[in-house]
This record gives C-alpha cells, structure tokens and sequence, in this order.
C-alpha cells in the first residue's frame, strides 16, 4: 500500500493538482446552498402529483361536463397541446385512475379543462359527472403524453380525426394554434352520431370563420332530421376527397378503439405512411374482445384466480374474470399500482408474473427484456388462465 | 436486531451490483428505487414500434469469452454472461467533420493504426509512436494499480509516472501537431466529458486501451436487460427490493448509520446503507448537514457538477444504409479543437456541438423491427442555461434545440429527417428527472484530475455508510458497475469490525 502510496505522489504534475485542488475546496461552492433546489426544479415542469380545484364545471351537453381545475398556490405546469392528466380517484374504497386529455390551451397557466363524457356504466366518468361539486379537490398527474404536434417531423398541415369525446386534445391544438396564429394548415374530420352529439360546435364554427387556415367537418352516423354535416364515417373516400396533399400531411387520430383501427386501416390503404399516422389510444377495457388477436375461445365472463405474492411474505388471492384488466382486479382487491396511461404505453402499472398467461393487446409496449422475465403491463393485461404475480 | 443488514439506495448499476455483491456474500439487503423499473440510466423505453436504449452506447472492458475484460469477470460472479448476450462492435467509430474529414476507426490496435497512416501518410511515425506509448503508459499502469507490483517505483514504471497526469493534448503534441489526427484520435474525449487539453493521459490512454483491446460491447435488448438480469440475481439470492419508493433520509446516531426513512415515512432500520444517490444529494438532502462533517463539504465543494445531455432518440422507418448510416458509432464535429466542443456545453444553441450518433441496428439487427433503425443521438450539455428558462420557454427550447441537431445530422445522413418516425427528446432537465442527480449530470462531477480517485477518496466519513455510482469515481458504464462492487467490499469490511465488537 505504502509503495502505492509513494508511486502516487510522485506522478509527474501531482503536487501541482493537490495544490489546485486545496484552491477549488477552499474557494468552491457550498453544495448545502442548493438544498431543495433540484426538486423545486423538477416539480416546476413535471410534479409527481397535483392537487387540484375544480373551479368551475361546465355543462357541453346532456352527457358531457367540462371540469375547470385550478391549482390554489402554485403554478401549473406548461404542456403540449394533446397531453393529457392521470386522474386518481377512490371510489367506494377503490383507488383507481383515468387519463383526460387536456382541453384547454396551454397559453394561459390560470387552469386546466378536462371534457369529460359518460361512458356507459363507466364507473369514473359516472363519478366525475354526476358526484364531482365545484370546490372539490382532485388529485391527478403531471401531464404526460406523446400525441402532441412534433414540428421536428410532423409537417404544416395536420388533419385531426376525432371521434366522439376524442375530439378534446385536439379542441386544445386548435385553441392554442389559432389563437397563436401558427403557419399551420389545420383540418378537424370530427365523427359523432348527430349534431348534438358534437362537442364545441359553436366554438369550432367561430374559429373557422375567424382563421382561414383553419377548417373542419361533422362525419355524422346517425344524423338526426335537419342536420348539417356529412353521412356516414371517415374512411378513405372522404380523406380523399377533403385532403388535397395526402402525402405531405400528418394525421391524428383520437377516438373509441374501433373507430382507430378502421382510420388507420384506411389512411394505410391511401399509402399513408406510418410516421404520419399519431393516434392516441383511447380504450375502454371491453374493447379487447375486437382485438383480432384475442383468443376466440376465450369468454370474458370465464373467473380466474389471480394469487398475488408481497416481499413480507404476504399472499392474496383474488377472484376476477378474463374481461378484465389485471390492474383493475388488483385496484378492487385494494392494491395500490401506480399507473397512468392505462393503455398499455407508459409502463407505471408494470408487475412481474411468475405463473399464468395473460393476453397484452398490440398496443401495449412492453420491453423486450421484460416480456422474456415475465413482467405485463397490468392496465392492459388480461388474465387468460388462474395467474400469481409478484408485486414488490 | 435491525429489519436488514445493508439499505441500498437506487437500483442504478452501482446499487445493483452492490445489492448483488451483498446478497451473494449471505447479506440481508434491502434495495430501494423510487422508479418501477431498475437501471437508472441503465434502461430503456418504448415508443410506437421501438424500444429505445438510453445510455448504453459502447461498453468498455467486457470483451469476449475467450478475451475476458475485466467488466466480464466482475459480472461474472452474478451469472450475468449467462443471462444477457453481448455482442461485439468491430469499429470504434467514424468520426466525419464535414468537408474535411471522414474516417472509420476498427476495433484493434492494428486495424486502427492503418486507418490512421493510410489517412495522415507523413505523420506515420508520430500514429505508431503514440499509439505504443498508449499501451505502454497503460501496462505500467495496470502493473501498478491492477496487479499492485508491491516494488512498484517511479524508476521501474517510467512512462505512467510521466505521463499520467499530463493533459493528454500536451502528449499528443510530442507525437504530432495536425489537429486531424487529434481529433480522430480523440474522439472519445466526450466519454468523460474533459477536453483533450485537460483529459489526463492515463483516462484517455485507459479508454483507447480499453476499446482496443476488448472490443465495444452491447447488449441485446439494450441495458434494461442487464439490469433486469442483476435484480433477478438479487431476488434469486434472497435479497429484496421495493420500487416506487425512494429514500426520504438516512438515519444517523452518532456518526453511524442506523437505517433508512422512505418516501412513504416508513422507518428501516439497518446496520448500514450503501447509497447509489449523487454523493450530493447523500450528504445534503438525505443525510442532512447537522450529521456531516464540515471538511466533507469542503471536499464536495472543491468538485463541479459535470455535463448532461441533450439527447435525441429516433425511431427511422427504413434500414440505415438507406440514410448513409453505416457504423454504430459516429461522431459528427464542426471544428477539431476539443476546447471548442467542450465551450458549447454550456451553450443553448447546437449549431457547433460535437455529437455521437449511435446506431445499433449495425452491430445487433434486433436493435428495432425489420426495416426500421434505432438511433440516439446525443449532445453533451450542462444544465444552466436550461435551468434560467420559464416553463414554456423550456419546451420551445427543447424543439428548438433538436432541430439544430437534426439539421446538423441531416447534412451527414441525407434524407434522415424524412424517415422520422418516432422521436424522443431529453434534455439536461429529462435527465435531472430520471435519474434524481444535479445538473442532471451522466458521469458526476467533472472528470477532471483534481476529482478523480488519485486526489479524492471515495470512501465516507460517516460510519456505515458507502456510495456506490458515478459520484464516488469516474463516470460511465464500467466505473459506475463495478463501484458497487468496491461500496459493498467496504460495508463488508465495516459489518465484520461490528461482529467483532470494534
């Protein structure tokens, strides 16, 4: 060691770097200085969990709500057009969590609106819309996301195709990128039932008068008598038609799973590629059983038992069914996963399976290191047979 | 009785390996991370139809099963060769500086030397000589520090006791003077972020040495592979491990560790604590001043926080052939002076900065679907500027920002732009988040010789207590892998002096 030691000191320059070292120790900084500084900065743009107010709440039509959430003492982190926020709820002792996309702009930080829609027998938006007072607090996420405009490869010229509700990311492009009077070509196909179905439609009017690069279509199915709008769905025929530059646009895409699938099967057929085509997953759980890829022999009223492991040695069983996701049937039994996109994506809800088989729709993204470990993305894991997990 | 022998806190590569290190010596370990995943930097994400590496880009020191690296047999020990497929990288890099420029350096001392005459005829003498003195300072080197010849003297060890310290451009210097060999040369400057007028010749002699020797390595399915690999040893051996639980403090009575608070307000006890957080984030937020000595924040204080990056990952939709791209490893420069380089990290904009464009898809076909390519670009940035920007001048800065780079690597692979087809961009603040560290620093503090383990120990003042990552030594892969290793001989050490009543 001494010998070391010695070798060490003798190293040409050393005495000169001990010297310059004593100096940049005696006249450095004070690292005690910045303490709680990191963690004022990453909370600023990208806090673990809001606390926020509903300020106001209101009514877009019969079945939809939009909730104005403000956040009492302190700003609201900045976000892109189309991010969203991961709502936690607890609901007769169950804490659960939905992603809302943001409908609002992001040009002003005052607040964020969520447009919330009743899902059928949705036990969230139920809650939202019906429980929900102004002056209640909800908890929620940071926003988070990748269905944004990208202007490093996305282009000018965005065609939107929404369905139903999905039209809220892009209510809050539209807003921010009128009203900032971008050198962007904006074309909104925007697919509901009836007029009355359709959301912000005084708004969207308003705004396409006002900004010439700005234009959009009702895709009406089922028009009631005197309405105005198009017929039918948004396939190819009418991109087609509307489109005049399909190779040089990008298409969005937000909506109820099916009406996904079939969008980005006919922007596929006017040889769209891939990179143009962004979707935002947007599922309700039951949406699986139209996956092409489930299991036809599978029912999703099947039960199946799933057995959870915890490191104190703990274990839990729990009944559920082959319909439903493995993260709601943890959420039940009083499990706290986190989660966030519920879609399969972001990886939150990961837990490790040691015994069973799950089915993951295509559109959940699982590392390849942890699909050959056994890890599933719970929010969009299906239990096909009795299953054990291992939850740390 | 405490609820565990050892806390390690982070699961990046140095907590992992320390909680290994610990677990297969029978030791009771407890590993806490705050994320759902391990890895720290080690790990990867997916977007679309791509799963992204984040910070592996050319593993030194691994080697192969019939010419072990180091690296290889320190991982070893956790079955880890068994468990992940390495793979080998028969190029070092192409180093392309528009104009002037273009050379592909091979992966062996031969290969790169012809690279490198054939280029620079006339200075073949000056290559030859200086890429011997490269081995030689570094067997004299490894004699003394690696195999600790206990005879070891400034006389038998003339060359690294000479050159050691010396700013490895001053070296060149005596070997030749046209800045395109020092650049081509030099280019893995970036690797520890210390320019080559101020990069001590035995770093850079150690990382040439390293990768000319042993290969560049990688690992299929990316660096989450490994980690998932090292916590799977843990559990297998009866350590355990919580995710999305962080340490909120480490518990100190009397200059001695008694165990760990977690974000949830839960109290551990323990006989010791191996922390893989940033060495200042050890002492000022999780141990709190009143426990530290003063002379520790000296030593801190006597260090600066080292860069971070900009990092751009890009998911193309063709092969890489199609946009020019035909190595794993490119660096792209706009000027051969390394100063220069080094003066734009600490710059917003990145019209001039130096970039290494990594490509997987060239050394491992799996790196993405077929058809696709997986490339990362990045450009090593300091925080400051970035921290100065209001929230929404942040995110307009980051576009802002990417776009230069993409401008930059667009002039090199024509047509790349047009092939985006999904695309991630993480700045010095990304970073900051992920990985919990100042600055959002990759490698710890500035790599200068003032901070390296010559002149700082590594080792704490508070009993039972070891760090374990890129703040307690250099940074990078290997370094920060095999520190946990070093953190978890110390608390074995310090567990045993407990046994024995000291």
């Amino acid at each position: 060691m001494s010998a070391r030691q010695d070798i060490r000191q003798q190293l040409n320059g050393y005495q000169e770097i001990k010297k310059e070292m004593e100096i940049c120790q005696k006249y450095g900084q004070d690292y005690r200085n910045q303490k709680g500084l990191k963690a004022a900065v990453i909370d600023r743009l990208h806090p673990r969990q809001l606390e926020l107010t509903v300020s106001e709440i209101i009514t877009e039509n019969t079945n939809t709500k939009t909730l104005r959430l403000t956040a009492p003492g302190r700003t609201l982190p900045a976000f892109l057009p189309g991010q969203y926020l991961s709502v936690t709820v607890q609901i007769d002792g169950i804490r659960t969590s939905r992603p809302y996309s943001i409908s609002s702009s992001p040009a002003q930080t005052a607040y964020y609106d969520l447009t919330i829609g009743r899902v059928k027998d949705g036990f969230i938006s139920n809650y939202l819309l019906d429980e929900v007072k102004v002056g209640d607090t909800l908890i929620t996420s940071g926003p988070l996301g990748h269905f944004y405009h990208n202007p490093l490869f996305h282009g000018k010229k965005l065609v939107f195709l929404a369905g139903g509700t999905g039209i809220t990311p892009f209510m809050s492009m539209i807003r921010t990128f009128t009203d900032q009077n971008l050198d962007l070509d904006m074309l909104l196909l925007y697919g509901c039932r009836s007029v009355k179905d359709a959301l912000f439609l005084t708004e969207l009017t308003e705004r396409a008068q006002r900004h010439p690069n700005f234009k959009f279509e009702l895709v009406l199915s089922e028009p009631a008598p005197g309405d105005q709008g198009r017929t039918g769905f948004i396939d190819a025929n009418l991109i087609k038609e509307v489109v005049d530059d399909i190779g040089g646009a990008t298409f969005y895409i937000c909506g109820p799973s099916a009406m996904q699938k079939f969008c980005t099967s006919q922007l596929e057929s006017l040889g769209v590629r891939r990179r143009a085509i962004r979707r935002e997953a947007f599922m309700a759980p039951g949406d699986v059983l139209e996956d092409p890829a489930w299991p036809q022999d599978k029912s999703a009223e099947q039960p199946v038992t799933i057995t959870v492991q915890r490191p104190s040695g703990e274990v839990l069983t729990i009944e559920t069914r082959v319909g439903e996701p493995v993260l709601t049937a943890l959420e039940k039994a009083g499990l706290i996963v986190p989660s966030a996109c519920r879609t399969g994506e972001c990886s939150m809800c990961r837990v490790k399976m040691t015994a069973g088989e799950v089915f993951q729709p295509s559109s959940a993204l699982v590392r390849q290191s942890d699909r050959l470990l056994g890890y599933i993305h719970s929010c969009r894991a299906y239990p096909l047979s009795d299953l054990t997990l291992v939850i740390q | 009785m405490t609820d565990f022998d050892v806390v390690v806190i982070g699961a990046g590569n140095g907590g992992l390996t320390a909680a290994a290190s610990l677990t297969k010596a029978g030791i009771k370990t407890l590993l806490l991370e705050r994320h759902n995943i391990p890895g720290g930097c080690a790990t990867t994400f997916c977007r679309g139809r791509f799963e992204f590496e984040v910070a592996l880009h050319q593993l030194s020191g691994f080697g192969q099963a019939d010419n072990p690296g180091p690296l290889r047999g320190f991982l070893s020990q956790f079955g880890i060769p068994d468990r992940c497929e390495f793979l080998d990288m028969e190029n070092l890099y192409r180093l392309v500086l528009p104009g002037q420029l273009d050379i592909t350096l091979p992966a062996n001392r031969e290969g790169t030397t012809r690279a490198l005459v054939e280029r620079f005829p006339d200075d073949k003498e000056g290559i030859e000589g200086f890429i011997d003195l490269i081995y030689r300072t570094f067997f004299e080197y490894a004699a003394v520090f690696y195999q600790r010849d206990p005879e070891a003297s400034a006389e038998k060890y003339p060359l690294m006791t000479k050159y050691s310290l010396q700013p490895t451009e001053q070296v060149m210097n005596e070997y030749f003077q046209n800045p395109l060999i020092k650049a081509a040369l030099g280019m893995y400057w970036g690797y520890s972020g210390v320019p080559l007028s101020q990069l001590p010749f035995i770093d850079y002699a150690s990382l040439y040495f390293s990768y000319l020797q042993w290969k560049p390595g990688y690992v299929r399915h990316g660096s989450q592979a490994m980690s998932n690999a090292l916590l799977e040893y843990i559990l297998a051996n009866g350590g355990q491990a919580r995710f999305n639980c962080g340490a909120k403090r480490i518990l100190v009575e009397n200059g001695r560790v008694t165990g760990v608070e977690t974000d949830h307000g839960e109290v551990i006890t323990a006989k010791a604590v191996i922390s893989n957080a940033s060495s200042i984030d050890t002492y000022v937020e999780l141990i709190g001043e009143e426990h530290v000595p003063e002379e520790q924040f000296k030593i801190l204080g006597g260090q600066t926080v080292g860069p971070s990056s900009l990092t751009i990952f890009v998911g193309l939709d063709c092969e890489p052939q199609e946009v020019g791209i035909t190595e794993t490893t490119n660096f792209i420069i706009s000027d051969p002076d390394t100063d220069k380089q080094f003066a734009a990290f600490s710059r917003l904009d990145t019209d001039d900065d130096y970039l290494l464009v990594s490509c997987y898809n060239l050394d491992d076909p799996q790196a993405s679907p077929p058809g696709t390519s997986q490339v990362c670009i990045v450009d090593l940035k300091y925080a400051e500027p970035w921290l100065t920007l209001s929230p929404s001048e942040y995110l307009q800065a980051k576009f802002t920002a990417a776009d230069g780079v993409l401008k930059r690597v667009e002039q090199v692979f024509p047509g790349f732009r047009d092939h985006i087809e999904e695309i991630e961009v993480g700045t010095p603040l990304t970073h900051m988040r992920y990985l919990n560290s100042p600055g959002g620093a990759i490698y710890g503090f500035d790599q200068y010789a003032k901070n390296s383990n010559f002149f700082v120990s590594p080792t704490s003042p508070i009993k039972g207590l070891a760090l374990a990552g890129a703040w307690s030594g250099p940074g990078g892969f290997q370094p920060s892998l095999t520190s946990g290793g070093s953190a978890a001989r110390a608390i074995k050490r310090y567990l045993q002096q407990l046994e024995e009543g000291k």
